[in-house]
């Protein structure tokens, strides 16, 4: 067998024991380990590489980041930072017709600057903004929706998790994939604004009665301007630090997760929002998050080498170059293997499978691999709305705290937003300006 | 995808369940210390103009020693990432099947943690002998041979509790098979 079938059995046997249920790190790592072993004909070489990659493909500084930032996210998450930055929003769209999902988008854009994670989001605005939605007349089904589609804004605006595993994977600065990741984030969020104003004109049933409502300003009970700023001044402190520290040149991105990290945890304090408990839990949770994903991203690196040892990504760079089918044909196909594995894999494992194989075709093809970063996040983020595996959908049916809003009305109320997300990506493929004109 | 909800460790529970309760602590707190760590270094640099020496090298091999504290009580909570569209459909249906298979899943996971810590001694042994050390001396030098050894730790740990999950999934994969027959 030569070993570019060995390189071909292995993704197959990766896929199959992944579909059964296997851990994806256990099932990378086996397949990888059995790869090596054929082609060198030798365990004792597989075994050593499987302790290096154990041991030297994390060790680096660039991945403190992954601690740092999620821990700023659970901090934040943890500390009604999102319910303050929804009630400020409230104040300035309600006099829109649709305001409040509006609110609810530009909160959840806000929001996603100073966090990096999808589940951080819809997590923190189900209990916000889902109450209040219904509460002024709203249907349940638009209620979910707008928060599913927006919260995948938290993995596109800066700092995230998906383009700080992609900087990692594809060996592309962290730093220049948050940049890239700013006008396409925000474009996202400006075609979900123009959505609701659409639906509201055309689809009134779908997104309810109380879109058509206007709330009339009450002085008595609104807050003054001097509380709004303070509400939101926690949060803009934290986006000046973070994002104004990288743009700014003053800190890497791994220093900007640790300074993030302490100014939330600082913040949370003193306002008395973080109890010793809700600490302990935060610093608990952070382990978990850092321990799988870093996990998955060692057993990522021992799958690359394989494949790097197999000359499956050479091969098939040499094959795209004399079938001719050109980039659009290899991206089509890749997006549909994104939407596939999307059927049984969360975002992070889809990116780590796809990534090692696909991005040295990439580089070998002349492709701009900042921009193909960002394509790649916003395709796999379409997953987390569209069934069976939306996990953002799962993530807002498990913080309901009403049983009659099934997860088949998030699917549909989502769906519009993640045709939204179809087009958007779009946009960024026949215009990569958008991705790369920030750099 | 990955379990439930975050949990606290319980009270009492065995002693390896403690032992990997407080590896986990050791490893949040590390977490805390490496943010501190930079903080000191970046306010250093921008207010003083003396950024600690070292850092980088520290968050590296910090890196790799959080994640293999963490590891062995990731997996006790059943945190690892994976797909349970059809396996939680299996296990769901309560038939032995689903326990079997789920079983495999745990055996593999020991076998191959196994294989990383015998490869792993190699390195420990080595760096241990030679004194190898991160950074520049005269600057700052930190010995390697610690982290080795908390990746050994780790290793086992898991190893030890891929065995304990395999253990639970035969005994409901016995009681399956006893309700169904």
């Amino acid at each position: 067998m030569s070993d570019i079938q060995i390189g071909l059995l292995s993704i197959l046997g990766i896929l199959l024991l992944i579909q059964s249920g296997m851990h994806v790190s256990v099932a990378l790592l086996l397949l990888s380990f059995c790869g090596v072993w054929a082609m060198k004909d030798n365990g004792i070489i597989a075994g050593k590489m499987l302790s290096l990659a154990a041991a030297e493909s994390i060790s680096s500084y660039a991945f403190g980041v992954i601690p740092l930032f999620v821990l700023m996210g659970l901090l934040v998450g943890a500390s009604d930072i999102g319910r303050d930055t929804f009630d400020v929003c409230n104040r300035l769209f309600r006099r829109m017709r649709g305001g409040l999902g509006v609110s609810t988008v530009a909160a959840n854009a806000v929001f996603a600057a100073v966090q990096g994670t999808t589940i951080a989001s819809a997590s923190v605005f189900t209990k916000v903004a889902v109450p209040e939605l219904i509460r002024l007349g709203y249907t349940p089904r638009f209620a979910v929706g707008v928060v599913a589609g927006s919260s995948v804004l938290g993995m596109l605006i800066p700092p995230s998790l998906l383009l700080i595993l992609y900087g990692i994977v594809a060996e592309v600065s962290i730093g220049q994939m948050f940049t890239a990741g700013i006008i396409p984030g925000i474009l996202l969020a400006f075609a979900f604004v123009v959505l609701i104003g659409y639906l509201v004109r055309r689809h009134p049933k779908f997104v309810g009665e109380g879109a058509l409502k206007l709330e009339k300003p009450n002085p008595e009970t609104d807050a003054s301007a001097m509380e709004l700023a303070g509400l939101i001044s926690p949060i803009v402190i934290l986006i000046a630090i973070v994002l104004g520290g990288i743009y700014g040149g003053l800190f890497t991105p791994t220093e900007a997760g640790g300074v993030g990290a302490l100014a939330a945890l600082i913040l949370a304090v003193v306002k008395r929002r973080l109890s010793w408990a809700a600490f302990k839990d935060v610093l608990i949770e952070t382990g978990y998050v850092t321990a799988s994903i870093s996990f998955l991203l060692i057993a990522a690196h021992l799958y690359a080498n394989m494949l790097a040892l197999s000359g499956l990504p050479d091969f098939m760079g040499h094959w795209i170059e004399t079938t001719n089918i050109g980039l659009v044909g290899v991206l089509i196909v890749y997006l549909i293997a994104i939407i596939l594995l999307g059927t049984i894999l969360d975002s992070a494992s889809i990116m780590l499978i796809l990534l090692p194989l696909v991005v040295p075709v990439m580089a070998k093809l002349g492709v701009d691999l900042v921009w193909f970063g960002i394509v790649t996040v916003i395709a796999v983020e379409i997953g987390l709305l569209t069934p069976p595996l939306g996990i953002a959908c799962f993530v807002i049916r498990a913080n309901l705290e009403d049983d009659r809003i099934t997860l088949g009305d998030i699917f549909r109320g989502a769906a519009p937003f993640a045709l939204t997300m179809l087009i958007v990506l779009a946009l960024v493929v026949a215009i990569p300006w958008l991705a790369t004109g920030l750099l | 995808m990955a379990g439930g909800p975050g949990m606290v460790t319980p009270k009492g529970g065995s002693i390896f369940d403690r032992l990997s309760a407080s590896l986990n602590v050791l490893g949040s707190l590390l977490i805390l210390a490496v943010m501190l760590l930079i903080n000191f270094d970046v306010f250093g640099r921008l207010l003083f103009n003396e950024p600690l020496s070292g850092v980088p090298e520290m968050v590296r091999l910090s890196i790799v020693a959080i994640v293999f504290l963490q590891i062995t009580h990731t997996l006790r909570n059943r945190r690892f990432i994976r797909s349970d569209v059809l396996i939680g459909r299996m296990l769901a249906r309560g038939t032995p099947a689903g326990y079997l298979l789920q079983a495999f899943h745990h055996f593999v996971g020991a076998i191959l943690l196994a294989i990383i810590f015998y490869f792993t001694i190699d390195r420990f042994d080595r760096a241990w002998r030679i004194d190898e050390y991160v950074g520049t001396e005269g600057d700052f030098t930190a010995p390697v041979w610690p982290i080795y050894l908390i990746i050994l730790i780790g290793c086992a740990g898991t190893c030890l509790q891929f065995l304990m999950h395999l253990v639970t999934d035969i005994r409901d994969a016995r009681r399956a098979a006893g309700k169904s027959s």
